[in-house]
C-alpha cells in the first residue's frame, strides 16, 4: 500500500505516524487537526480535558491489528476508547494517541441454541440485547449508558448496571475474549466451547481498563427474557426508611433483578427534566424494584417484597401497569445523570460501594458531609448491591465552589472506605480516582498489580498513567533471583 | 516440621516463603491435605502448611458476604452460614472437610455451578502470601469491586502458583425457601435424552440450581434405579418450584429423591481415583455423553454432566499397584471433547499425557512474575522445566 499525503498537520503529533496511519485506515480516519480533536478531549468524566496528539479510527479487525503493530513498532503510547462514555477519565488521551475501536460493530455470530454471541468491541451494548431478541434472550450486563456505551468498553471496565443485582456483571457473562496485546501479538483467554483451565487470563484482562491490551472480538453469555416481571414504585418519606426496606428486602433472599433508589434531589431533577417519570415530587426517596423471571410464585414475592417497603414506612408501592409505564420508570432512572445536567454546570459522580448493612448509616454521613461543605448530594444508586453514586452538581469556574466539592468528594470516599467499603463498583479507577489507590490498597498490592500490568504491557504503553499511581510501580521485586529481606 | 511452628499469619508464611527463596526450597502448600494427591506432581523439599489459618473472621448476615481464614472446612462454613439460612452455593465434589482456600485455588465446582456459577464467580477477595513473599489483599468485601486489576480472579485456579491463599470473602446466597430434587429416567437413547433436557433448560423459564446427567452405573450407587437419569434440583417459593415441576416432567416420569443425592453424589468417589472432565457446547453434549460413558463404564467408573456448562465428568476408582496405570492411560487417551479436556485427579506417572495448562508464553510470564524462583508447588500447573 502506498501512504496518502495527509493534508495541513498540526499539534504535537508525529507526521510520519499520521501518513503511516493513514494509510492503513485511510486519512479520513486519521484526526490530527486541533478542532478535529476537540470532540475527543473528554470522555463520560466531566471537568477533564486532555488533548490526543492524534486520533485513529480502525474499521475493521485487521485495520486494528495493522494499527497496533505499527505503534508497537514504533514504540508509541495509545489510549484505547469504545463511546467514550466511561465515568472515571479511563479514555482520557493526553498528548499520546487516541485508538477508537467504535467502528468494529459487527455482531459475528449468534448462537442460540448454546445462549452466546460473538461480537466485535465495538457493538454497542443495547444493540446487542435487540439482535438477541427474536431468539428470547438478552444480553444481560445493563450500564445506565447501554444505548451508547461499547461492549469493548464494557469488558474493559467490567461494567455493572441496574440488573447485575440478579444477573451478575460484565465478568460473569464474558466467556473469551480474543486479545490484541499492545506488542501486537494475538491471544485467545477464556474458552468459548469448554472450560478454561490454568490462570484465569480471561478474569484479569475483565476490567484490566485498557491497560493490558484490547479485545477484537468478545464471546459472551446470553440469558433467557423473563418470562414476567414485576416493576415496583416505592415511596418514602426518609431516606432511612427507604435504605433499612432495601436491608430487609436483601435479608429476605428475595433476590431482585434490580434495586435502586433516588433521592429527594434527583427526583426533583429528573422530574423536572424531559425525562419525567411520574416519580413522587414531595418524597425523600423512592425505591424502584424489578423483580422477573418466571411467572409462577413472582406474584407472591413482590407482595413480599410490597411488605417489607411499608412495614418501613413507604407511603406508597405501585406496580407498573403495562411495559410502556416500566420503561417510563426505568428511563427516569437511567436518564437521571443527564437530568442532573439541568443543576448546574458541572457534576461530578462517585461510585463507592459499602457493605449493605451499612447503607443508612453511609447516607446519612454523606448527607452530612454536603450540608457541612455546603454542596448538594443528589443519590441515584444500586442499592441492593450497596453501590453509591453521590452526584455533586456544581460550577467548576468558581473556584471556592470546586474546592468544596472536592473535600466533600474526598470525605464521602473516605467514609465508604472506613464503613468496610471500596472506592469504585463498576466505573473503574482511570484518572479520577487515582489518588484514593494509596488509600485502599498496600505498596505490596499495588506493586503486585503493576507487574500484572507489565506481563500484557512491559512498556506500559497502552492507556499510560491510568489504574494503578506511577510511583507505586516500584521495582516490584525484580530479576528471578533470590532476593531475601528482613522480616 | 513439628506441629508447633505452623504458621498463624500471612506475615509467618511471607517469612518463611522469603527464607525458601533464600535457600531455594520449593514448598509444597497444604491446607487440609485433600489435594495432595491430585494434580501434576511437584518437586518439593518442604511443606507450607495453613492448617493454623482456620477460622471465621467475618460474618455479617445481612451482607451476604462472609470472611474466613483460608484453611477453614467448607463443613464450617456450611454449619456456620445455615443458621442464618444461607450458604456458600459451591459445594465442589470431594469431602466437605475440604478447605475454602483449597476449593479456590483449585476452582473447584460441583453440580450448584449450574446456577450459581464456579468459585470466580463467588470470590469477592483475598489475601495472598505471593512467591515473592509478600503479603498482597485483593478484591475486598463488597459485592461489587472494580478497584485495580484483578488479582483475585488470577489466583482462582492457580494451584497456589503464584501465592498460597491465606484468607478469603466469598459471597453467599439464601438457602431457598423449598428445595426439591427431582429424577426422571431416560428413556430411548442417553445422547437424545440429553438434547432433550438441554432445549427444556435452555427455553424453560425455571433456571433449576442444579441439572445434572448421571449414568446407570453412577445412579446404582447413588441408591436409585440403575438407569441413566436426570437430577434436577429446583429452589424456590412453593408456587414456583410446582411449576418447574409440571415443566421438567415433559422430560419424562419424575421421582422425587432426597436432597440427601447431591451430598452422595459429592462424596462417593474415592480419594483414589482417576477423574476426567471434558467440556463442550451444552447442546453437543449428548455425543460426547455418549463416547465417554461408554469408555468410563466399560473400566469400572461412572459418568455425570452439569448440563448447563456443558461438562461431563469421568470418574474411575483406581486398585491397588501400578500395573493399572497403563490400563487407566488406556482409557484416558480414548477421552476425547471438542472444547476442554481436564484431567482433575490422575495417578503421578499418567499427567505426562496431558497438556500442561499453563504452558503458554503469557501463562509463564505471570508466574515468573509472582514466583520468580518457583518456590510455590513447582510442577503442579506445568511440567518442571
Amino acid at each position: 500500500m502506498t501512504a496518502q499525503p495527509v493534508p495541513v498537520l498540526g499539534g504535537s503529533h508525529d507526521e510520519g505516524l499520521a501518513r503511516a496511519l493513514a494509510a492503513i485506515v485511510g486519512e479520513r480516519r486519521v484526526l490530527v487537526r486541533a478542532g478535529e480533536l476537540r470532540a475527543y478531549e473528554s470522555d463520560g468524566l466531566p471537568g477533564y480535558q486532555r488533548r490526543p496528539s492524534l486520533a485513529v479510527f480502525p474499521g475493521t479487525r485487521d485495520e486494528t491489528i495493522a494499527v497496533v503493530r505499527l505503534l508497537a513498532e514504533r514504540g508509541v503510547r495509545y489510549v484505547p476508547r469504545g463511546a467514550g462514555t466511561g465515568l472515571s477519565g479511563g479514555a482520557l488521551a493526553d498528548d499520546v494517541v487516541l485508538l477508537g475501536l467504535h467502528r468494529l460493530t459487527r455482531i459475528v455470530s449468534i448462537d442460540a441454541d448454546n445462549a452466546r454471541a460473538v461480537v466485535e468491541p465495538g457493538v454497542v451494548n443495547s444493540a446487542l440485547s435487540r439482535a438477541a431478541a427474536p431468539y428470547g434472550l438478552q444480553y444481560a450486563p445493563d450500564p445506565s449508558s447501554q444505548t451508547a456505551c461499547t461492549i469493548g468498553g464494557n469488558v474493559a471496565e467490567n461494567a455493572g448496571g441496574p440488573h447485575c443485582l440478579k444477573y451478575g456483571v460484565t465478568l460473569n457473562h464474558v466467556l473469551a475474549v480474543t486479545a490484541l496485546l499492545p506488542s501486537g501479538e494475538i491471544v485467545t483467554l477464556g474458552n468459548a466451547a469448554g472450560e478454561a483451565e490454568g490462570y484465569d487470563l480471561l478474569g484479569a484482562f475483565i476490567g484490566s481498563e485498557g491497560c493490558f491490551g484490547i479485545a477484537l472480538d468478545v464471546t459472551v453469555r446470553l440469558v433467557r427474557t423473563p418470562q414476567a416481571v414485576y416493576t415496583l414504585l416505592a415511596d418514602f418519606s426518609s431516606v432511612n426508611a427507604a435504605a433499612e426496606a432495601v436491608s430487609a428486602i436483601i435479608a429476605s433472599g428475595i433476590v431482585p433483578a434490580a434495586l435502586e433508589m433516588m433521592d429527594a434531589a434527583t427526583i426533583q431533577a429528573v422530574e423536572a427534566s424531559i425525562y419525567a417519570a411520574g416519580y413522587p415530587t414531595d418524597a425523600a426517596a423512592i425505591l424502584l424494584i424489578e423483580l422477573d423471571g418466571a411467572a409462577a410464585g413472582l406474584a407472591d414475592d413482590a407482595e413480599r417484597v410490597t411488605r417489607f417497603c411499608t412495614d418501613e414506612g413507604a407511603r406508597a408501592v405501585r406496580a407498573a401497569t403495562d411495559p410502556a409505564d416500566r420503561a417510563r420508570l426505568w428511563q427516569g432512572r437511567k436518564k437521571a445523570f443527564g437530568a442532573m445536567g439541568r443543576l448546574a454546570p458541572h457534576l461530578v459522580v462517585q461510585d463507592a460501594v459499602v457493605p449493605r448493612t451499612r447503607l443508612p448509616r453511609v447516607l446519612a454521613e454523606i448527607a452530612s458531609i454536603g450540608r457541612r461543605h455546603g454542596v448538594e448530594v443528589c443519590n441515584v444508586f444500586h442499592a441492593g448491591d450497596g453501590n453509591l453514586h453521590p452526584n455533586l452538581p456544581y460550577d467548576a469556574s468558581d473556584p471556592e465552589q470546586a474546592e468544596h466539592v472536592h473535600h466533600a468528594m474526598k470525605e464521602i470516599m473516605e467514609a465508604c472506605i472506613a464503613a468496610g467499603g471500596t472506592i469504585t463498583g463498576e466505573h473503574g479507577i482511570g484518572l479520577d480516582k487515582l489518588p484514593y489507590m494509596d488509600r485502599l490498597f498496600s505498596d505490596e498490592t499495588l506493586g503486585a498489580m503493576c507487574a500484572l500490568r507489565s506481563v500484557f504491557d512491559p512498556d506500559r504503553r497502552s492507556n499510560p498513567g491510568k489504574v494503578v499511581p506511577v510511583h507505586s510501580c516500584r521495582e516490584w521485586h525484580g530479576a528471578p533471583s533470590a532476593r531475601p529481606r528482613s522480616a | 516440621m513439628t506441629v508447633a511452628s505452623l504458621p498463624d499469619s500471612a506475615e509467618a508464611l511471607a517469612a518463611r516463603v522469603r527464607e525458601a527463596r533464600a535457600s531455594r526450597t520449593a514448598l509444597r502448600i497444604a491446607g487440609a491435605r485433600q489435594w495432595l494427591d491430585a494434580g501434576r506432581p511437584c518437586r518439593v523439599a518442604d511443606e507450607l502448611s495453613l492448617a493454623a489459618l482456620r477460622g471465621v473472621i467475618e460474618y455479617e448476615r445481612g451482607d451476604f458476604t462472609i470472611t474466613v481464614r483460608a484453611a477453614t472446612p467448607l463443613a464450617e462454613i456450611d454449619a456456620v452460614t445455615a443458621r442464618e439460612g444461607q450458604w456458600l452455593a459451591l459445594q465442589p465434589f470431594g469431602s466437605a472437610e475440604g478447605t475454602i482456600g483449597a476449593t479456590i485455588a483449585t476452582a473447584s465446582w460441583g453440580p450448584l455451578a449450574s446456577a450459581y456459577g464456579t468459585p470466580r464467580d463467588q470470590l469477592l477477595g483475598c489475601e495472598v502470601v505471593t512467591g515473592v513473599g509478600e503479603v498482597v489483599r485483593a478484591g475486598g468485601r463488597v459485592v461489587k469491586n472494580v478497584a485495580g486489576f484483578d488479582l483475585s480472579r488470577l489466583m482462582t485456579g492457580a494451584w497456589g502458583t503464584l501465592g498460597a491463599i491465606t484468607e478469603v470473602t466469598v459471597r453467599l446466597r439464601a438457602r431457598p425457601e423449598v428445595d426439591r430434587t427431582l429424577a426422571i429416567v431416560a428413556e430411548g437413547g442417553a445422547d437424545a435424552f440429553c438434547s432433550a433436557a438441554w432445549r427444556w433448560l435452555r427455553g424453560s423459564p425455571y433456571a433449576p440450581l442444579a441439572a445434572e446427567l448421571c449414568s446407570a452405573a453412577l445412579a446404582s450407587r447413588l441408591g436409585l434405579e440403575g438407569r441413566t437419569l436426570l437430577l434436577v434440583r429446583l429452589g424456590g417459593n412453593e408456587k414456583f418450584v410446582r411449576a418447574a415441576e409440571q415443566s421438567v416432567a415433559a422430560l419424562g416420569t419424575t421421582v422425587d429423591v432426597s436432597a440427601e443425592v447431591w451430598t452422595r453424589l459429592r462424596t462417593l468417589e474415592p480419594a483414589a481415583s482417576a477423574v476426567m472432565r471434558l467440556g463442550t457446547l451444552p447442546s453437543e453434549l449428548g455425543t460426547v455423553w455418549s463416547a465417554a460413558s461408554r469408555v468410563v463404564e466399560r473400566a469400572g467408573g461412572w459418568t455425570h454432566a452439569t448440563l448447563e456448562r456443558g461438562v461431563v465428568r469421568g470418574v474411575v476408582p483406581l486398585g491397588d499397584g501400578e500395573s493399572q496405570h497403563e490400563h487407566i492411560r488406556g482409557i484416558i487417551e480414548q477421552l476425547h471433547a471438542p472444547g476442554s479436556r481436564v484431567a482433575e485427579r490422575l495417578p503421578a506417572p499418567l499427567w505426562d499425557s496431558m497438556t500442561a495448562p499453563a504452558g503458554d508464553r503469557l501463562s509463564s510470564a505471570v508466574r515468573r512474575t509472582f514466583d520468580p524462583d518457583g518456590v510455590l508447588n513447582p510442577g503442579i500447573l506445568a511440567p518442571l522445566s
